[in-house]
């Protein structure tokens, strides 16, 4: 297929300019005729039972339209959970009604209570805080190991044990038992992967309206994907026939998994439109993202890794408790599990592996997704476990990685790796990162440096090598692993007359540039220019039903799907030309925007051969008018994007302060379109990754309140906390797509955290203090303490 | 118990009406760092032996979050002129005022502390020199 040099470009963005300038349309932006607005009264209290709402005083304030509880909706489905994981013992997890407002009981902070819907935000504020509700406090449960425990306050009463399901995966335990019995040594690691909150700059927003005259619905959302949200809440909340329904996803000021979920808002926002016959938007405050925004991480892990006399691994063995907090979410059933405990492999042979993981209720905010989901922990568990491995075993760690990597693979030549653990990686060179970033990092130089020691500064250098599943997903794989949606994707190329395209994809871009990207996918292969081509996505009325954009899968599935499309137009065109041209359409040859009869100089153009197509006046009998393909592209395996990140750090003695003095992030996804772009995402994910190992927690007292819910005491990275990050590339092509493409939204956040943790404590090593772990966030005091 | 005196002695107190033998209904200012709200809610006391002790219970209602505590007042004498004064308790913030005043919370019940302490004294004088 022709080219015109743009795959591979970094061309400049071009949503940016309305980005820049503040011209993007997000779903706050829409005012709706007759517009009204919603507010939230929410729990104050973790556990506490419903005695008395009193709304009386509420309804009589100044513009309100209407105020429902829980009492309103009692018939109303909850919302669904989208992936069903079953016991070890083959019964399915617990489901408890995750309501759209609480009824009889609250079960975290911010769950909400009642809703207002008044003329104006002010007033529908005013109203909320007039709302009476008379609670009865309960004792409640955060941790998700406490919550396990016989006698925890339960969540739900019909949740034994608050546990939802126990799942395993692996080689059998008693295998493993008996390999970790035989090893030389065994490495052992109690921690804690702490709970995030994802902190989109753009908080959720949803805006819900009603036709009557039609009996049509319309909802803005801002959401990740608009047709697995119509698709939930029609078929399983409302019950609303789905071709009735619309939902847009206009432009999204970031997601990083928070806006994956289907939210109780979305759902009770329509219901509400019906029933007031009125437009309802809502925005949450930054307060209400803080407790109702699904979190993400929150496992609390054992994990025992075996070695050799040598230093191989001889085996893993991992038990894990993850918090699901007091609902299960759209995918906090997956996240644990599937994503979790299938890359125990990691980057290595290790021969026997078994994950067993628990997953627990608590009276905490729903955990779900964000950004990596399952994989940051997974790989901060191995690489982490490898790094402590060596500085027991006093092997040096880059070495102890090259020892136990999985040799180089293409999936072409070679089989794909099969893991342990369920996946057949596609294709890898992972000692080809390693060697690369410790190039890039001066590692020997470093080392040297390092035991000199000359100033007495405890200075240290941290390697994590990850792996990670993406391009979400083969359908019939995660169908088999309890996935209640097919994980395709749709993209359609419609050729206008005058040769300009528009493409309409499933995918939905919230920060990823797909307008930027898929463009140049498109100018390239049909060899015309960007300007051209126009992207258009997040609209279900515009769009076939697609998946949307989660686990680095918009490129490698919806790209995919684009380029089946193309192939399927340029086959037509040829058709259309040998008519026009009296050649064989085997004869036709498409390059540069140019059909072209083999070993002639007779051709004609795209745009002619559009208007052609349209304008069907000298063409083939049997063959259709028009130039518009459809394609669903379903992909035959996860994409496994691999890198290696390389923390450089300083601690402060006397304070314990970590300064992160270097970042080297060399990554694989495969085959790059545009380089700035996968550069700025592997950016973005450094630095979510870094917030996480030095700054980031939420922080629940024993009264379940999350007590640091705001900016002033949740710690977000900033600029200066950073140094520039110096990015390598390596690039090994996804043998099972057409574009070669891997996934890159996800790779920073998932390589960086251990990297960064990893150095934290090789500094302290190298220094004499013999460490085996600081939980993250790693503060000052956190880092100090563990030295005195 | 006066609830006069009681008005008098806790800080913020605006409002305090008898509404049973040992039961009270207040209003109350309260400004917790960033976030400040008037509570509506009820104070009691419990355990009540007088003069030696008493458990002062107080729930709360604002927009900006519940406040609940449980307050064990204990008096004992030292000598003539001195009383031990000893008090110790847990307080339960919910909503707002947990999520957004945590950090702040250890200072400012130390101020209101303090200010019982003085307005006692203040009270204490005023009494002496009604008496005398």
């Amino acid at each position: 297929m022709s080219t015109n040099g743009l795959i591979g470009k970094s061309v400049k963005r071009v949503e940016d300019k309305r980005f820049i300038t503040g011209r993007g349309k997000y779903t706050d932006d829409i005012i709706l005729p007759g517009q009204t607005y919603a507010a939230f009264l929410r729990s104050p209290f973790a556990h506490a039972k419903i005695l008395e709402i009193t709304t009386e005083a509420a309804k009589a304030m100044p513009g309100v339209i209407a105020i429902y509880t829980g009492e309103d909706l009692r018939e109303v489905n909850g919302v669904p959970c989208g992936w069903q994981v079953n016991f070890k013992d083959g019964t399915t997890m617990k489901e408890p009604k995750h309501p759209l407002l609480a009824v009889d009981k609250v079960r975290h902070v911010g769950e909400a209570v009642a809703i207002v819907i008044a003329d104006t935000r002010e007033h529908a504020v005013d109203a909320a805080e007039a709302i009476m509700v008379d609670y009865e406090d309960l004792s409640c449960v955060i941790d998700p190991l406490k919550a396990a425990q016989p006698g925890a306050p339960l969540v739900h009463d019909d949740v034994p044990g608050n546990v939802c399901f126990d799942w395993n995966l692996g080689n059998p335990p008693g295998e493993v038992d008996e390999a970790l019995k035989n090893s030389a040594h065994v490495t052992t690691l109690e921690f804690v992967n702490q709970r995030l909150v994802p902190n989109a700059i753009e908080p959720r927003s949803y805006n819900s309206s009603y036709d009557e005259a039609n009996d049509r619905y319309t909802l803005y959302t801002s959401t990740q994907n608009p047709h697995l949200i119509r698709l939930l809440m029609c078929a399983f909340v409302l019950g609303i026939p789905e071709h009735k329904v619309r939902v847009v996803g206009p432009d999204v000021g970031g997601g990083f998994g928070s806006k994956i979920f289907h939210y109780t808002e979305e759902a009770l926002l329509t219901w509400c439109s019906r029933k007031t016959r009125r437009p309802v938007k809502w925005t949450a405050t930054r307060s209400e993202s803080f407790v109702t925004d699904a979190h993400g991480r929150d496992h609390v892990t054992k994990a025992e890794m075996g070695f050799d006399n040598e230093g191989r691994i001889t085996a893993l063995r991992v038990k894990t408790y993850a918090n699901l907090g007091a609902y299960l979410s759209t995918f906090g059933s997956c996240v644990p599990t599937y994503l979790h405990g299938t890359l125990m492999q990691g980057l290595y042979t290790t021969p026997k592996i078994n994950i067993d993981v628990t997953a627990v209720f608590s009276h905490s905010t729903p955990v779900d997704a964000y950004r990596g989901a399952g994989r940051p922990e997974a790989t901060y568990l191995l690489e982490r476990l490898i790094d402590l491995g060596a500085q027991e075993l006093n092997i040096d760690p880059a070495e102890l990685r090259f020892k136990n990597f999985i040799p180089p693979f293409d999936g072409v030549n070679q089989p794909g790796y099969q893991t342990q653990v369920a996946l057949q990686y596609d294709s890898g060179n992972y000692e080809g990162v390693l060697k690369k970033g410790l190039e890039m990092a001066g590692y020997e130089n470093f080392r040297n440096e390092q035991k000199a020691n000359s100033n007495g500064k405890l200075i240290g250098i941290g390697i994590s090598t990850y792996i990670e599943a993406c391009g979400i997903a083969p359908s019939a794989v995660v169908g088999s692993l309890g996935a209640r949606a097919g994980l395709y994707e749709v993209g359609q190329v419609r050729v206008q007359p005058t040769g300009k395209v528009s493409v309409y994809t499933g995918a939905h871009s919230h920060g990823q540039g797909h307008e930027t990207t898929f463009a140049q996918v498109v100018a390239d292969k049909l060899g015309i220019p960007m300007d051209d081509v126009e992207i258009i996505h997040g609209d279900s009325e515009a769009v076939a039903f697609g998946m949307g954009t989660y686990g680095s899968r918009s490129l490698a599935v919806g790209g995919s799907a684009i380029v089946k499309s193309i192939e399927k137009i340029i086959e037509k065109g040829k058709k259309i030309v040998a008519h026009k041209l009296e050649a064989s359409a085997d004869d036709i040859e498409f390059a540069n925007g140019k059909f072209t009869v083999k070993g002639t100089d007779k051709s004609m153009g795209f745009g002619d051969v559009a208007l052609t197509a349209y304008v069907p006046h000298v063409y083939p009998k049997d063959l259709e008018p028009g130039l518009d393909f459809s394609s669903f592209y379903d992909p035959a395996n996860f994409t496994y994007p691999f890198g290696c990140h390389i923390a450089i750090v300083e601690v402060e003695k006397a304070t314990g302060k970590v300064q992160l003095k270097r970042f080297i992030a060399v990554d694989d996804v495969g085959n790059v379109i545009n380089p700035m772009i996968v550069e700025g995402q592997i950016h973005g994910g450094v630095v979510q990754g870094v917030g996480q190992a030095l700054f980031e927690g939420a922080d629940y007292d024993e009264n379940g309140q999350l007590t640091n819910a705001s900016y002033m005491d949740y710690c977000m990275p900033r600029a200066d906390d950073l140094p520039m990050i110096e990015t390598g590339s390596q690039v090994t092509p996804c043998p099972h797509n057409p574009l070669g493409v891997k996934g890159a939204g996800e790779a920073g956040c998932i390589g960086s955290t251990p990297a960064v943790v990893n150095a934290v404590l090789d500094a302290l090593w190298k220094g004499g203090y013999t460490v085996k772990d600081i939980p993250m966030p790693l503060t000052s005091e956190r880092v100090w303490k563990a030295m005195q | 118990m006066d609830e006069n005196v009681l008005a008098r002695l806790v800080p913020g107190i605006s409002r305090l009406e008898r509404t049973g033998d040992n039961t009270f209904a207040s209003t109350l200012a309260i400004k917790l760092g960033p976030v400040s709200g008037s509570f509506n809610g009820s104070l009691e006391l419990e355990e009540l032996k007088e003069p030696e002790s008493f458990v002062l219970k107080v729930q709360q209602k604002s927009s900006i979050g519940n406040a609940a505590s449980a307050i064990k007042i204990k008096l004992s004498p030292v000598n003539e002129q001195q009383t031990e004064m000893e008090f110790n308790g847990v307080v339960k913030l919910s909503g707002l005022l947990a999520s957004m005043g945590q950090r702040v919370v250890g200072g400012v019940s130390g101020t209101l502390t303090k200010q019982f302490f003085s307005n006692l004294e203040s009270e204490l004088e005023r009494k002496q020199s009604a008496s005398t």
